[in-house]
């Protein structure tokens, strides 16, 4: 069972994308990703609207004071195994926005982080990049731990 | 239509007269009218009865010492006027304008919100774009507030619903949900499936950029102000140049106006082509979106070609742009507008005949013109209810008063119209940029210009592709602004989703609300 677990997971990770303060600018490179030119899909990528059923979730923007409690309720209504990748410049570490009034800082601030992918905004290629490195770091990962551990 | 320049001003000075009302022409706008609180809605009911276009753009505050100056920046069909009413910090009071012009909600608890100007008489006082627990006693704009400094109060407890009525439903939309990409919550009243109340929360992305801008100087200002909006970015680093531009009083190259005119109309082409296709995928229609979007790529290149990003350009600067075009990239950018106009009949096609897309938009979301001027809607909005207003047309700024185009009205209002604008401004888009490289003067592309600006106030108007952008700026002589107030489109477009939205179907609610192209980092900034 974990074995086709894992497999599933790395074949076709459900990605969730929340906004928590961004400009836009990311999030439309994120749409773009769906899209014929760029098309995830093809690696069994899939946007998913719900939390409960997302393997991956992109963050994109600062974090609002009015945004942090949302951000953590959403993180937490995902299953585990959870991932958490932070897009753009103000997701990494709050960007031109750090120190403003209303804002907490990166994601990182408030969740835990497992990818950056620095741009403002980075590219489609690169965040295609950043999703594909999580999923070879998570297969690696996953071959350490042997299926058989009890705990 | 109605007024001219010297006919507006003088029927104004006529009806104020004696009424211990200074008007001083030519600043910021036509004219500034300094007015009170106890005189200002006299101001406000002379400027409606002189033209039936009068409709508010925006409220700044600004934080003079003692006093707190409130400024209303009111447009009429042609002209610009501000009307400056001082209010004392200890007792921020004045009257609300919202039983003359019922589109000032938004702006006058913004001002509230930001500032502690209490405006007597709003029908629905709350919290606009601060958090809950943001304490109740700081008021981020003024200068006494540091930004480091604010502490929080506790979140408040969630609210239980209130049973009103048994047979009304609170559907809540956001702010995480399918249908928005950004963080904002709506909460639906419904009694059936019909639409009875609609309560918007504003503000999840609210990263107070007018505080920061006051910390950052003017050359760091354009990079931070960029970042309002990252879908309009040209557009917003447009109004704060101008108007850094017109407090220096400084002329930029005439190849730099076209270079600029060149890089917005490439905004407005990708803005407008990521809606249509946007909203074929909140009525169903993911084919429309995935076509759409496939078409758009090519405007992304372009984009990357004559600024070197494809999103966020940071093109614009004090004096001129960044970048200059190469001659030979002139026939790629000709090529690709060519395949372009040649793919947009389908859409048309598409939105005029297709049966499905028809019966999601037609007749969903109707906004009368009277309510159009009313609730003080700005660009595609405004435009497909018969409101003849595009910035562009209006005030001519950069190369648009030199370039021949349309501006696209439509008579219907409702949804289906407002995408119809749009269809139809692609092409007149892709006929400025032909016309700005045919016709690209030669010479440098940016001047010169001092670190640090006079003393001095500006406003700038640019027709984003969501409507009018606002900006204000005020200098004290240093290297850094005093006060930089932005006013965005979307922020005064959401009240007449408020008003269409009720009476109709939950079902129609997202189709009717992305026609208004909602861009909510831009509304909250």
């Amino acid at each position: 069972m974990v074995n086709i677990t894992t497999w599933a997971r790395l074949k076709s990770p459900w990605v969730l994308h929340f906004n928590s303060g961004a400009c836009n600018g990311c999030d439309i490179e994120i749409v773009a990703l769906l899209t014929p030119k760029y098309d995830v899909e093809r690696f069994g990528i899939k946007l998913e609207p719900s939390p409960r059923h997302a393997d991956v979730l992109l963050t994109t923007g600062v974090v609002t004071e009015q945004c942090a409690e949302r951000l953590k309720r959403i993180y937490e209504q995902m299953p585990q195994p959870k991932f958490v990748v932070a897009i753009g410049a103000c997701a990494c570490s709050g960007g031109v926005f750090n120190g403003n009034y209303n804002v907490v800082g990166g994601v990182d601030k408030v969740i835990p982080v497992n990818a950056y992918i620095p741009g403002c905004p980075p590219r489609p290629e690169a965040i295609i990049d950043g999703v594909v490195k999580l999923l070879g770091a998570l297969e690696a990962s996953t071959k350490e731990v042997k299926p058989d551990v009890k705990q | 239509m109605s007024n001219n320049e010297i006919g507006i001003l003088s029927v104004l000075e006529k009806k104020l007269k004696g009424k211990n009302i200074q008007i001083q022409p030519g600043i910021l706008g036509t004219a500034t009218i300094q007015a009170s609180p106890s005189t200002l809605k006299t101001v406000v009911k002379a400027m409606l009865d002189a033209d039936e276009k009068t409709a508010l753009t925006a409220i700044t505050g600004l934080d003079l010492g003692a006093n707190i100056d409130v400024l209303y920046h009111v447009r009429t069909s042609t002209e610009f006027f501000t009307i400056r009413a001082e209010v004392p910090k200890e007792k921020p009071v004045i009257t609300t304008i919202t039983d003359l012009i019922p589109g000032a909600a938004f702006h006058e608890l913004e001002v509230t919100d930001l500032f502690g100007v209490v405006f007597e008489g709003h029908p629905s006082p709350g919290r606009l774009v601060l958090p809950e627990n943001w304490p109740d006693d700081v008021f981020p704009l003024r200068k006494d507030v540091k930004a480091s400094e604010v502490k929080l109060k506790p979140l408040p407890a969630a609210e239980t619903p209130s049973p009103e009525d048994a047979k009304l439903v609170k559907i809540i939309i956001g702010p995480q949900h399918p249908a928005l990409l950004e963080p904002e919550k709506f909460a639906v009243t419904v009694e059936g499936e019909t639409v009875r109340k609609v309560e918007p929360r504003i503000g999840y992305v609210h990263r107070g950029v007018e505080k920061a801008s006051e910390g950052k100087t003017y050359i760091q200002g354009v990079y931070l102000v960029e970042r309002i909006c990252g879908i309009c970015n040209s557009c917003h680093a447009t109004g704060y140049v101008e108007s850094v531009e017109k407090i220096l009083k400084t002329q930029i190259p005439a190849r730099a106006q076209y270079l600029r005119t060149i890089i917005l109309e490439l905004n407005r082409l990708h803005s407008h082509m990521l809606t249509i296709g946007h909203a074929g995928l909140e009525i169903g229609y993911e084919t429309l979106f995935q076509y759409m979007w496939r078409d758009r790529e090519p405007i992304m290149d372009l984009t990357e070609l004559v600024t070197g990003n494809r999103v966020v350009s940071s093109s614009m600067t004090v004096g001129g742009v960044r970048r200059d075009l190469k001659e030979t990239d002139i026939p790629k950018i000709k090529s690709t507008l060519t395949d372009l106009r040649k793919k947009m009949p389908f859409y048309r096609n598409l939105y005029e005949n297709e049966i499905s897309i028809k019966m999601r938009m037609q007749k969903v979301g109707t906004l009368s013109r009277e309510d159009a001027i009313k609730l003080c809607v700005v660009g595609p909005v405004a435009r497909a209810s018969g409101v003849d207003i595009d910035v562009r047309k209006d005030v001519p700024y950069e190369a648009y008063g030199e370039i021949p185009f349309n501006m696209i009205t439509r008579k219907e209002g409702d949804t289906w119209a407002r995408m119809m604008v749009r269809i139809d401004e692609i092409e007149e888009s892709i006929k400025i940029i032909e016309y700005g490289l045919d016709h690209l003067p030669a010479g440098p592309i940016r001047v010169k210009v001092p670190r640090v600006v006079p003393a001095g106030e500006a406003v700038v108007r640019v027709e984003a592709p969501r409507g009018e952008l606002f900006y204000y700026v005020k200098s004290n002589g240093t290297t850094m602004p005093e006060r930089v107030k932005v006013r965005t489109p979307t922020f005064a477009n959401i009240p007449s989703f408020l008003k269409t939205a009720i009476g109709e179907s939950i079902a129609d609610v997202p189709a009717n609300f992305v026609s208004l192209d909602p861009c909510f980092s831009c509304t909250d900034r």
